[in-house]
């Protein structure tokens, strides 16, 4: 219990911080405090797997890509937003996305985990437990996400694809 | 209660241990590194320069701690820390040899022995970049900043290809638990013989995760003055070297441990040591490399790490995972 409150109070200081701290890099780090006192807490839920990816995945590595941008831009000046190149792309992304969610939802009340059925095998949250569970039974949901997460990256190549000039002929020059 | 003495005990020993380690491997690197350049390194201090470790240490302890003035004060003084907490945090969970019996009862030679060890290890040291970007974004000193951006970069690429090395291993030893997987190699042979590209692969991204030569970019002294440490002196300089060299010997020590049979060895030496010659000799590789090649280029460094050994490693692992589950 005591663990507990110390871990919950510092995951809500960071989450906090985050949004209060002034310099963006303070609040990437206050960010990275409340992930790992998440993580922290995944542990003391036994779902050490959860944890040790937390710590892996959110704090090793997207937090860092974060800093490295973060870092990267404060240290030259602001510029304005880009002008959109697709357009209407954001009400058409809004729309799609609110879908996705919604199918997401549907998908969770139709198809529960079948921990949720079965109750929690013994061996719940280490890896063999988690494997056995999201590449079995729970196959569904690795499909989907893996679904959006290659969405995800093709959209990250259609909205940087090299944009279309022009080019201005090149003029003959004489020399002479 | 005696377990968690034992618990106290074993970390203050390991620390012991790898703080001495760090201390004698970095005389032994600047005494080979004299040797390959025909000259003859530290010899003064003590008989075959032995103190020098002690004198450089108590120059570090003893000089000034100095800070810009336009640097971030908390982040400055606690990037260093991250750094050398990161570097220690990971050798808690590595197996330094077989559990020894002694006064009745059963000592296991790693701090932790987690089912998940190798993926707790992979965690902490993913921590590490921490220390080298917040550390030059601190300084305010576009050479510290670019130091830190470039480790930043340099260090997820090549964590990738190290993560998808290891897995074969994995697959191999049916569990992520370290001492198993060292007793997985006692039975079947050590798995640097079915696996000698992905081991080749891990030492690569080994040596550019350490940040030392041919991958010191963060650090390159001929572009970057010093990179992320430039404006960092005394006791806080001293921390992120020491990172360094701890780093050295824990990624050379779960190399030995996946790969290379980790305390496993002929009965004539006891477990420990053979776990530390192989350390050792590894570590002597380490420090040939970089008697041996220049520094890489940035972009060729980049191309080198997405386009060469990520894709290798991911056709090994898929292959491994056929043959693992009877496809091949």
């Amino acid at each position: 219990m005591t663990a507990f409150i110390i871990l919950a109070i510092l995951a809500i200081v960071g989450a906090l911080g985050v949004v209060v701290a002034r310099q963006p890099v303070h609040s990437a780090l206050f960010l990275v405090a409340n992930i790992l006192s998440l993580a922290i807490l995944y542990l003391l839920l036994s779902a050490e797997f959860l944890a040790v990816a937390q710590v892996i995945v959110y704090a090793g590595a997207i937090m860092v890509l974060f800093l490295f941008v973060v870092t990267l831009l404060t240290a030259g000046k602001e510029e304005g937003e880009p002008k959109e190149q697709l357009e209407g792309q954001r009400w058409i992304a809004g729309v799609l996305a609110v879908g996705v969610g919604i199918a997401l939802a549907v998908l969770a009340i139709h198809h529960p985990g079948r921990a949720i059925a079965s109750g929690l095998p013994h061996n719940f949250g280490n890896l063999h437990g988690m494997g056995l569970l999201l590449w079995g039974p729970d196959f569904l949901y690795v499909g989907a996400i893996a679904l959006m997460l290659v969405t995800a990256a093709i959209g990250v190549l259609v909205l940087n694809r090299p944009v279309r000039r022009q080019a201005p002929r090149p003029q003959r020059r004489n020399e002479a | 209660m005696i377990g968690n003495v034992l618990l106290v005990v074993k970390i203050l020993v390991l620390i012991a241990i790898l703080m001495t380690g760090f201390a004698y491997t970095m005389l032994v690197e600047r005494r080979f590194l004299g040797f390959f350049q025909l000259r003859l390194g530290p010899n003064r201090v003590g008989p075959g320069g032995l103190l020098q470790p002690l004198a450089d240490g108590l120059k570090m302890a003893l000089k000034e701690d100095l800070m810009p003035n336009g640097a971030d004060p908390m982040v400055y003084r606690i990037a260093p820390v991250l750094s050398l907490f990161a570097a220690l945090s990971v050798d808690a969970v590595i197996p330094f040899g077989a559990p020894i019996h002694l006064f009745g009862q059963t000592i296991n030679l790693d701090i932790a022995n987690p089912s998940i060890g190798l993926l707790i290890a992979f965690a902490f040291s993913s921590l590490g970049i921490y220390g080298l970007v917040l550390g030059g974004w601190a300084s305010q000193n576009k050479y510290s900043l670019l130091g830190g951006i470039r480790a930043s970069a340099q260090m997820i690429s090549y964590e990738l290809a190290m993560g998808l090395s290891v897995l074969g291993v994995l697959m191999m030893a049916g569990t992520a638990n370290l001492e198993h997987i060292v007793y997985a190699q006692q039975a079947r042979g050590w798995f640097i013989i079915p696996q000698v590209i992905p081991f080749v692969i891990y030492f690569i991204t080994a040596i550019a995760e350490t940040n030392r030569t041919p991958f010191d970019l963060p650090e390159a002294e001929s572009e970057l003055v010093a990179g992320y440490h430039t404006e960092y002196s005394g006791i806080r300089f001293a921390m992120y070297i020491i990172a360094e060299y701890i780093n050295m010997l824990t990624v050379s020590g779960l190399a030995v441990t996946l790969f290379l049979g980790g305390w496993l060895g002929p009965s004539f030496l006891p477990p420990i040591l053979w776990f530390v010659i192989k350390v050792a000799l590894l570590v002597f590789v380490f420090i040939w490399i970089r008697a041996t090649y220049p520094r890489f280029r940035y972009d060729k460094l980049m191309s080198f790490g997405w386009k060469v050994l990520l894709p290798i490693s991911f056709l090994y692992f898929l292959g491994t995972a056929a043959f693992v589950s009877g496809l091949l």
